[in-house]
């Protein structure tokens, strides 16, 4: 009973998050990740494609491709349809289309670990080691994401291959950008010329995420009130955990993960250091 | 205005069941299934396993083994724990210990049909050949579809000590091998006298004889048709005779792969599996 109450107070005065309530409509799409895979910037592109009238920052990127996570159920129902929504969650069968990014998780690790800090979930002082300890375990994170292998399975067994179902890489992305961004142009069945995409991506570069940043952190659900000094938008590179990784936590997300890695790409340190070998 | 007004108070009265946000506790056991895949078998077999002082029935079988459908999450924190709690949900990583049943879809989607006539949401002339795209689809319960349900589990969790997967054929076919794991899995001496005597108290005969007595108290027959009753025939092949030819072959051509990857053999044989999905090998072992 109180329960009940308590979840009717929170609907109407819009403090709940939609997560898993969220009323999923047949026209929806959703932008899914495993948290710190380039989801934010993804968004970026896709509401810089999606809306070229708009000043696209974090003012307005919870309009424009909101987040379940963070927006109420009446927030995200005021969306005019199609909506295109931001998620983290673990598969969810509902979602009627889905563009998936996956990121290497040793790079996830890595900007998780900053991005904790940053949350004041973790201190300056925990090592990364132990870090990746419970990033592997699933100790970290929300009860709606799972672990990096459980939510990457969960999504491609059920879904890779299908029509309503597009795969990007993240280091994909950062590679080629431009044919990454056609690709969701694609899938969305938006037709955009090529200047307009040199456009977006500029709009969404990380030096102009970092600069909004900059100017808009207070007033951005994702970083109001989270230390100022470590920022939201990382590296944003691909194969940091290389050089940044300690080799023992790299190991034990390959020994933990190496199938799953496998299946969407990722090479484990010893095949990488066997193609180097092979390349001198 | 008037329709929210109504809306609230009827929350307030019933906070509703649990379901898919229900919050865990990491020394629960989930018994999860796609819906009519055995699982309210496998429920009373638990249910007498852990509880051998009376033999278990329907509406006993629903309090000792709860689903979170069927309840409050209130009503759930309040139980004892460790508990052990039924759910037809895709994956959920929040489900620390998991006992997942399969079963041979050609079989699910004959007894999801009589199911949903015997719940007067299908009308008797229905035919099965519309009923069978809406089963692909998904569209007949709200666990996704058998294909969604079974891969989302299978692929996250296969190799996790803290799951347990068989299939529905091999509980039949040998069923004290399987209720000898289960009891493991529970942490139950696997005693050979408690599992025949868990074995004998679930007999088709004897649950058969439960919904006959219980079905006007127990949540899943309640204000349900009488003349189909919820245990069929409790056997696996059905389909061979029940299911029209086209039928199967959509399911084949559709899943034909996840069925070949649990075993089910299909009138073709390609070579193609997804790639996701552990191969399930039938049990091997002893009861002992």
């Amino acid at each position: 009973m109180i329960y009940g109450i308590k979840q009717v107070v929170k609907y109407l005065t819009g403090m709940d998050h939609a997560e898993r309530n969220l009323a999923v409509r047949p026209d929806d799409t959703f932008l899914a990740s495993y948290p710190r895979s380039g989801n934010t910037w993804t968004r970026f592109l896709l509401a810089n494609l999606l809306h070229p009238d708009e000043r696209v920052s974090f003012l307005n990127i919870e309009r424009l491709v909101p987040d379940t996570s963070s927006q109420s159920s009446r927030a995200l129902k005021r969306i005019p349809s199609p909506r295109l929504i931001k998620t983290h969650h673990y598969f969810d069968h509902r979602y009627p289309r889905v563009i998936y990014i996956v990121r290497d998780p040793r790079d996830v690790a890595l900007s998780y670990y900053h991005f904790q800090r940053k949350y004041r979930q973790i201190g300056d002082q925990y090592p990364l080691e132990n870090y990746v300890q419970d990033f592997v375990q699933g100790r970290i994170g929300s009860r709606d994401w799972g672990t990096w292998a459980e939510n990457v399975a969960s999504w491609m067994a059920t879904r890779a291959g299908q029509d309503s179902f597009l795969l990007l890489r993240y280091e994909d992305m950062i590679a080629d950008t431009a044919q990454e961004l056609a690709r969701v142009a694609t899938f969305l069945g938006v037709e955009v010329s090529r200047e307009r995409v040199q456009e977006i991506i500029r709009l969404s570069s990380a030096a102009r995420m970092r600069q909004l940043e900059q100017h808009q952190s207070d007033q951005w659900v994702a970083t109001k009130n989270r230390r100022k000094d470590i920022p939201f938008v990382g590296a944003a590179n691909s194969g940091g955990w290389k050089s940044l990784l300690p080799p023992v936590s790299a190991a034990l997300i390959e020994s933990a993960w190496g199938e799953g890695m496998t299946s969407v790409g990722y090479a484990s340190s010893t095949q990488l250091a066997r193609q180097s070998q092979l390349t001198r | 205005m008037i329709r929210r007004f109504l809306n609230l108070t009827r929350s307030l009265a019933r906070p509703g069941v649990a379901g898919r946000t229900f919050k865990a506790m990491p020394d629960d056991t989930f018994l999860v299934s796609y819906p009519k895949s055995g699982n309210t078998w496998t429920r009373f077999l638990i249910a007498n396993l852990l509880h051998p002082d009376h033999p278990v029935t329907l509406v006993t079988a629903d309090r000792l083994i709860p689903g979170v459908d069927g309840h409050s999450q209130e009503h759930l924190d309040h139980l004892p724990r460790p508990r052990v709690i039924k759910s037809h949900y895709p994956f959920d990583p929040q489900y620390k210990r998991v006992i997942y049943i399969v079963r041979d879809p050609r079989d699910v989607v004959l007894s999801q049909y009589h199911y949903q006539r015997k719940r007067r949401v299908l009308p008797d002339d229905y035919p099965l050949e519309s009923f069978v795209p809406r089963f692909i689809a998904g569209d007949v319960c709200p666990y996704g579809s058998w294909a969604d349900n079974v891969c989302s589990w299978l692929a996250t969790r296969m190799d996790d000590p803290g799951f347990l997967c068989f299939r529905y054929e091999d509980l039949k076919r040998d069923t004290e091998l399987c209720v000898a794991k289960l009891a493991r899995f529970l942490e139950v001496t696997p005693d050979l006298g408690l599992i025949r005597q868990a074995i004998e108290r679930s007999s088709v005969k004897r649950m058969r004889e439960l919904e006959k007595a219980e079905a006007h108290l127990w949540e899943s027959t309640k204000d349900t048709r009488k003349d189909i009753s919820f245990l069929r025939n409790a056997t696996s092949g059905e389909w061979r005779g029940k299911l029209p030819p086209s039928c199967v072959e959509e399911l084949e051509s559709k899943w034909g792969d996840i069925m070949r990857n649990l075993g089910y053999s299909t009138s073709s044989e390609e070579a193609q599996h997804n790639s996701w999905l552990p191969h399930l090998t039938p049990l091997t072992g002893s009861v002992q």
